[in-house]
């Protein structure tokens, strides 16, 4: 057996093992890290940024816990941002299973906001700051009813509170009172975001979305129908960074402390497509050179 | 090390190394962790449907608050189960025509403009679209290149005539684009699926073994 046949013929399991190693050694072993914002974030950042006073975030949380580790860092980046410049935020979601995890994220982020607050007014409250509206189903609903009443659509939130007595819900009326919506999701709603309330109302859309689904959206950023666009563990470490370094805030940043991992395992898996490759065609030429 | 003592905490490494050991080979305890998720999940979306959408948006106004005008949405949402009885099964179509009316009809008009319309716009050599790119005098050249990979692409996509001639140059300067674009999907998704991977290793090495923060 020559060298050639060897390495074609690598047992599935050996990869696995080696893919395994790089992966968990980076976090055993944490190295220094490095994140470049690229414009697809940066423009996202800025959109949040330049959300005026009066007008409020609607963050739609649409991952499951599938698509936890390269969405969940996105939207704990997103909510430090919005708290720290004193963004209103409306989260919602059009599906069920991430009810949970946005409550999680919006929970951890005031908590961690709390924690350093010494008044009223340093703190993020509930109703004044930030209102969960949770799920209302079937998605196309709350997606064109918001435009026209926000509270007609979510008579309760989250709790079971009536979200007409939310001192927030007072001034956010539907889109208008709307600066920008982000979608965090790990399937279409990014799409009919801008399919139908963008369309239809004008709405703002911006998007953080795994990196299965990047080039199928890539083409609304280009075209401006989405003001900004996060994609997979790699987007949200350049919003992890992108806030460290303009907001100064300095907390455990899970997306980037992934990225070594995410880069070794990408080198890995480069060497054995180039080896599976260069065997192939050694193998070909040779069988091309018997005939 | 600190391993943790919450028995949750357990529950969820242990289905993790059980769904991981059928990268080893196919075994029971795959089987088992794959068999309960599907039962748990069902269980869990069938109630949670049933106390968060049909008992407080129908059941409740209809025959506790009795709000007749409810009886309409009933019978037809109960037509659904005539599918069971091959005699009235053809009354299912009622309510499948209504779900298929609303959706295309409010499906067509968004999608034209916003996947359309807008994309044609986007792909049209204007200077809108060269400063889109944010790439300076070179925005030109991505607009140009991106336009002749949309012509030739969609001259792939043209069967009606055959690949000869200029649209046999065409289709295949597009199939080359389709290439790019596949490759490109193929890189994401490895990203994608290696996120997850750290995920779960973050979760096994932290939560549960300790050894990590």
């Amino acid at each position: 057996m020559t060298m050639i046949d060897v390495l074609t013929k690598i047992d599935r399991r050996i990869i696995y093992l080696i893919l395994f190693s790089v992966v968990t050694l980076p976090i055993i072993f944490p190295s220094a890290r490095s994140v470049r914002v690229m414009p697809p974030v940066e423009k996202l950042y800025r959109a949040i940024d330049e959300i005026p006073e009066e007008k409020a975030l609607i963050i739609d949380f649409d991952y499951d816990p599938q698509t936890l580790p390269e969405i969940e860092p996105m939207a704990f980046a997103i909510l430090r941002h919005a708290f720290t410049k004193r963004i209103k935020v409306l989260a919602i979601s059009l599906y069920v299973q991430p009810l949970g995890l946005a409550q999680n994220a919006l929970v951890n982020v005031a908590e961690e906001f709390n924690t350093r607050a010494s008044t009223q007014e340093d703190s993020i409250i509930y109703g004044r700051d930030y209102v969960f509206l949770g799920w209302q189903p079937p998605p196309l609903i709350p997606i064109l009813g918001m435009g026209e009443s926000i509270t007609n659509v979510y008579k309760t939130d989250y709790h079971g509170n009536r979200t007409d007595t939310l001192p927030l819900m007072k001034e956010i009326k539907n889109y208008g009172d709307v600066g920008l919506l982000v979608s965090l999701s790990s399937g279409d709603p990014p799409k009919w975001w801008v399919e139908y309330a963008q369309n239809r109302f004008g709405l703002k859309v911006g998007a953080g979305i795994t990196a299965v689904s990047a080039s199928e959206f890539y083409p609304y950023l280009q075209t401006g129908q989405f003001s900004g666009l996060m994609v997979g563990m790699k987007g949200a470490a350049e919003y992890e960074e992108q806030v460290e370094t303009e907001l100064g805030i300095k907390v455990r940043r899970k997306a980037s402390e992934s990225l070594p991992s995410l880069t070794y395992a990408h080198v890995v898996i480069i060497i054995f497509i180039v080896i599976g490759n260069t065997g192939y065609f050694i193998s070909r030429s040779k069988q091309r050179r018997s005939q | 090390m600190n391993i943790s003592s919450d028995p949750w905490v357990w529950v969820s490494a242990l289905f993790t190394i059980a769904i991981f050991s059928f990268l080893w080979r196919d075994n029971p305890f795959y089987k088992i962790a794959e068999h309960i998720f599907v039962g748990v999940a069902n269980g869990w979306a069938v109630t949670f449907y049933w106390h968060n959408v049909l008992v407080p948006t129908l059941f409740d106004p209809l025959f506790r608050q009795g709000q007749l005008l409810f009886t309409i949405p009933f019978v037809i949402g109960m037509l659904y189960l005539t599918r069971f009885m091959p005699r009235v099964s053809w009354l299912v179509r009622i309510p499948i025509g209504i779900s298929m009316g609303y959706y295309v009809g409010a499906s067509i008009p968004a999608v034209s403009q916003a996947l359309i319309i807008k994309q044609i716009q986007g792909t049209l050599l204007s200077p809108h679209n060269f400063q889109a790119w944010h790439a300076g005098s070179m925005g030109i050249v991505w607009s140009i290149i991106l336009l002749i990979g949309v012509l030739c692409t969609l001259s792939y996509f043209y069967f009606s005539k055959e690949h000869k001639g200029i649209l046999g140059t065409t289709s295949r300067i597009g199939i080359v684009f389709v290439m790019i674009g596949f490759g490109a999907a193929f890189g994401y998704t490895v990203m994608a699926r290696i996120s997850l991977l750290i995920g779960r290793i973050q979760y096994l090495l932290g939560p549960w073994l300790g050894i990590v923060d």
